[in-house]
This record gives C-alpha cells, sequence and structure tokens, in this order.
C-alpha cells in the first residue's frame, strides 16, 4: 500500500475521511459526536455481525447493538488503550452483551437453545461461507483449520454459539477439565497462527 | 484449585464461558497474576479476530437511533490518573476526633471482617448487574440512602436497607492512591466497634451483605496494603448511618 501510494502524484487518504479507531476514540472521550459517527461506520458492522452471530434473532441483535454503541459512547472515557486496542475493547464489550442476552434468556428460551444446539454442529461451515475477498476473514479461516476438531469445537461453539464451557462439554460429551484446557490450547493456536500480539 | 487449572480457566474466560461465580473468582485471580491477564490480552485479540470474521452490516436505521440517544446520553466522567491525584499526607494536627463521629481513639475496640462478604466489581459488563441490585435494593420499603465527602477527596453513598441486612457502598472520584497504599471501608457498631469491610484501592461499588443492623457509621481510611486491623484515624471520613 504505502509503496503504491508514493508512486502516486496526488496525497492518498486511508479511510477516506476519516481516523484510526485510536484517535477517534480520543475524540469521542472528549465528547465529538462527529468522530462517533465515523467510529460508528468503522466498528459497527463487526458488533452487529457478531451479536447476530451469537443471538441470531434480528430484532435482538439491533437492540443489543443499539446498547453497546451507546455504551461505547458513555464509557470511551474509561477506555484504557494501555489494556488493548479499541477494536478489542469494542468487540469483546460485543460479545459479553450478547452472552448476557443468551445467559438471561437461557431459562426462558428452551425452544430457541434447542434450535441453536442444533444448529451448533454447522459452526465452522457457516463460518467458511461468509467468507469473503476479506484478507483477514480468510486467514481466520484458515487459521481455524489449523485447530483440531475438539480445540475448533469448543472455541466456536464457546464464541459463536454462547454456550458456557459446561454446556460445550455436555454438547461434546468430553470432560470439564479437557474442554477448559482445549478452550485454551485451541485460542493459543489460533493467537499463533494469526499472529497477533495482546496491549 | 491448583495453578494448571487456575491457567487454564484463561481460554474458557475470553470466550466468555465462565459461569458468573467462577468468572468473578478468576477476575480476582487475574488482579495479582501478570502471566495470566498477558496470556488473557493475546487471547482477546485472537478472539476478536473470531468477531471480525463474521461481520455483517446493520440495518441503516440503527445508526440514527444510535446518534440520537448519544445526543442524550451523558458521559462517564474519566478516571484520575496519578497526576491529578496528590497523595494525602497524615494530617495529625488537622484531625479531629469528633470527624470520626464521636469516636473516642482510646475505648476504640476493632472487630475483624469475619462474616462480611464483600463483591468488588471492575468490570463495564457489571454495571447491568450492580444497577439491577442497586434498585432491589432501593425497592425494599426501609430503603435509606446517605451520601458525603471524603476527606482525601471523592465521595461516597450508601444505600442500605436493614430489612434485608445489606448495603451497597458506592465510592466515586476516589484519588489513585500510591502504590503501597489502599482505602479501607469500616462500618461502626453502637459500641463504637469498627468493623473492616474490605480494601479498594479504586472506584466502584461494595455490597456488603450482613452486619448492617445497628451500625452507625461508615468509615474510609487509607492504610499501607494490605489493609490495616485499626483504622488510621488521621485520614478518616466518616459518612453517619443513622
Amino acid at each position: 500500500m504505502s509503496e503504491e501510494s508514493t508512486a502516486l502524484p496526488w496525497p492518498v487518504i486511508v479511510d477516506a475521511g476519516s481516523g484510526t479507531p485510536a484517535d477517534l476514540m480520543a475524540r469521542v472521550a472528549r465528547g465529538d459526536s462527529a468522530a462517533f459517527a465515523q467510529l460508528y461506520d468503522q466498528m459497527a458492522p463487526r458488533v452487529y455481525g457478531l451479536i447476530r452471530r451469537v443471538l441470531r434473532n434480528p430484532a435482538q441483535s439491533e437492540e443489543v447493538t443499539q446498547d453497546v454503541m451507546v455504551e461505547i459512547w458513555r464509557t470511551a472515557t474509561r477506555y484504557d488503550a494501555d489494556r488493548g486496542s479499541p477494536t478489542s475493547w469494542i468487540l469483546t464489550m460485543a460479545h459479553r452483551r450478547a452472552i448476557d442476552r443468551v445467559r438471561s434468556e437461557q431459562s426462558s428460551t428452551d425452544r430457541e437453545q434447542a434450535v441453536a444446539a442444533a444448529s451448533s454442529t454447522t459452526e465452522y461451515d457457516e463460518v467458511a461461507e461468509t467468507v469473503t475477498t476479506n484478507l483477514e476473514v480468510e486467514q481466520v479461516r484458515h487459521c481455524l483449520g489449523s485447530l483440531t476438531e475438539l480445540q475448533r469445537e469448543s472455541v466456536t461453539l464457546a464464541y459463536y454459539g454462547g454456550y458456557s464451557y459446561r454446556e460445550v462439554a455436555e454438547l461434546l460429551d468430553a470432560k470439564l477439565a479437557t474442554i477448559k484446557a482445549r478452550m485454551r490450547d485451541g485460542l493459543i493456536r489460533l493467537r499463533d497462527c494469526l499472529g497477533v500480539t495482546g496491549r | 484449585m491448583t495453578t494448571p487449572e487456575v491457567h487454564a480457566l484463561t481460554g474458557p474466560y475470553v470466550l466468555n464461558a465462565l459461569p458468573e461465580d467462577e468468572r468473578i473468582g478468576f477476575e480476582e485471580h487475574l488482579a495479582d497474576c501478570q502471566s495470566c491477564s498477558a496470556e488473557v490480552s493475546e487471547l482477546r485479540e485472537a478472539a476478536n479476530k473470531l468477531g471480525t470474521a463474521v461481520a455483517a452490516p446493520p440495518p441503516p436505521a440503527l445508526k440514527a437511533r444510535v446518534m440520537a440517544e448519544i445526543a442524550t446520553t451523558r458521559q462517564l466522567p474519566p478516571l484520575l490518573r496519578e497526576q491529578a491525584a496528590e497523595p494525602e499526607p497524615l494530617r495529625r494536627k488537622g484531625f479531629s476526633r469528633r470527624s470520626f463521629f464521636g469516636l473516642a481513639a482510646a475505648g476504640l475496640a476493632v472487630a475483624g471482617a469475619g462474616g462480611i462478604a464483600i463483591d468488588q466489581y471492575r468490570e463495564n459488563s457489571q454495571t447491568r448487574h450492580q444497577n439491577e441490585q442497586l434498585a432491589a435494593l432501593l425497592a425494599e420499603s426501609d430503603a435509606q440512602t446517605v451520601r458525603g465527602n471524603l476527606k482525601s477527596g471523592g465521595q461516597a453513598t450508601v444505600v442500605m436497607s436493614p430489612a434485608k441486612d445489606t448495603a451497597i457502598v458506592l465510592l466515586h472520584d476516589l484519588p489513585k492512591l500510591p502504590d503501597d497504599k489502599t482505602y479501607q471501608l469500616w462500618l461502626e457498631d453502637k459500641g463504637r466497634t469498627m468493623h473492616s469491610v474490605g480494601v479498594t484501592t479504586h472506584d466502584g461499588s461494595k455490597v456488603i451483605r450482613g452486619g448492617i443492623v445497628g451500625k452507625v457509621a461508615l468509615g474510609l481510611t487509607i492504610e499501607n496494603k494490605p489493609g490495616a486491623t485499626e483504622p488510621n484515624l488521621s485520614t478518616a471520613s466518616v459518612i453517619p448511618m443513622v
């Protein structure tokens, strides 16, 4: 990208009209709603996509997405760059909210739970189906493929399926300690494959 | 729980796959385990890539609704960092015994924290849970709220229900302390015995279940870590609860 830009006679603007998430977060923390609108454009598809993947119900997903986006605005002042990237902070919040919703409705929606369980075996395939030309998505698909079957199912049933490790153990007919360990070593393998670093 | 077992919880924790009680337990462990928190940070970035991989466009109308809601939503004040928080000097000269609710230091007996449960909430994700607890407590017919400014800076609010024998202490805008100091909360009973109800170094809420009936004041002191068995009266702020 940078090689191309030096060859061009005009300045190349990355993400036209917007800053990096880190710049935007700093402005949002100072109450800049225009910066928030840009942050929304960058982040809302990831927030909505993730929540929708977990909850499946479009109306609920929209509602939780709205909650999360407003919470980002409200707590931007407390965001600490030392504890992770804005993207990570936002997606962590989105996932937690989605899981909170799953847990709080668990007892009252046995039917939906059964539906989610029935479709859980296709988690990995559905990820594959969503693949676009996006390199990052391609990389995630590739790296999920490098996990063992049990690692991949443990990780995706928890992350996309919204199941607790006990529920995952039940679904996979495995010991609790095994599932906890597979979730960890699965994520470690994913981390190493993706080459991500923490703070 | 053995160490390897605790360590293996980084995976389920990052995937939000721990039940509430285990999550709280692990977060307490996390606060004292640097290698765990480094691992959590890395694994979280990896897990979030799974989130990014399923991005999908939200309904277009959602943006307008979000923008309308933020227009009427106040942002939280930032947490104060060290530069804004000068350590509270120990002001022996300025100390007034009256300020500690007429507590006679000479006759002071001190009780341990035994039997009093403390929940400490650190994460944003807990805010709603905390609000629900507050709402439930406020809904009690005998609920009372008292509030006061703290001598060392910041404010404390106590919401309590003697019928439920429960109180929630909310601490706001506490100045950051030097690394070797901690805030300590106390409840004073009618016999002037001070009961420690826990320590904290930052803003947040504490739920105190049990031991509320018969208490007359909340005290907050600054102590050396990990906390003291007797309150350091020169740093004490007190909020009468009756």
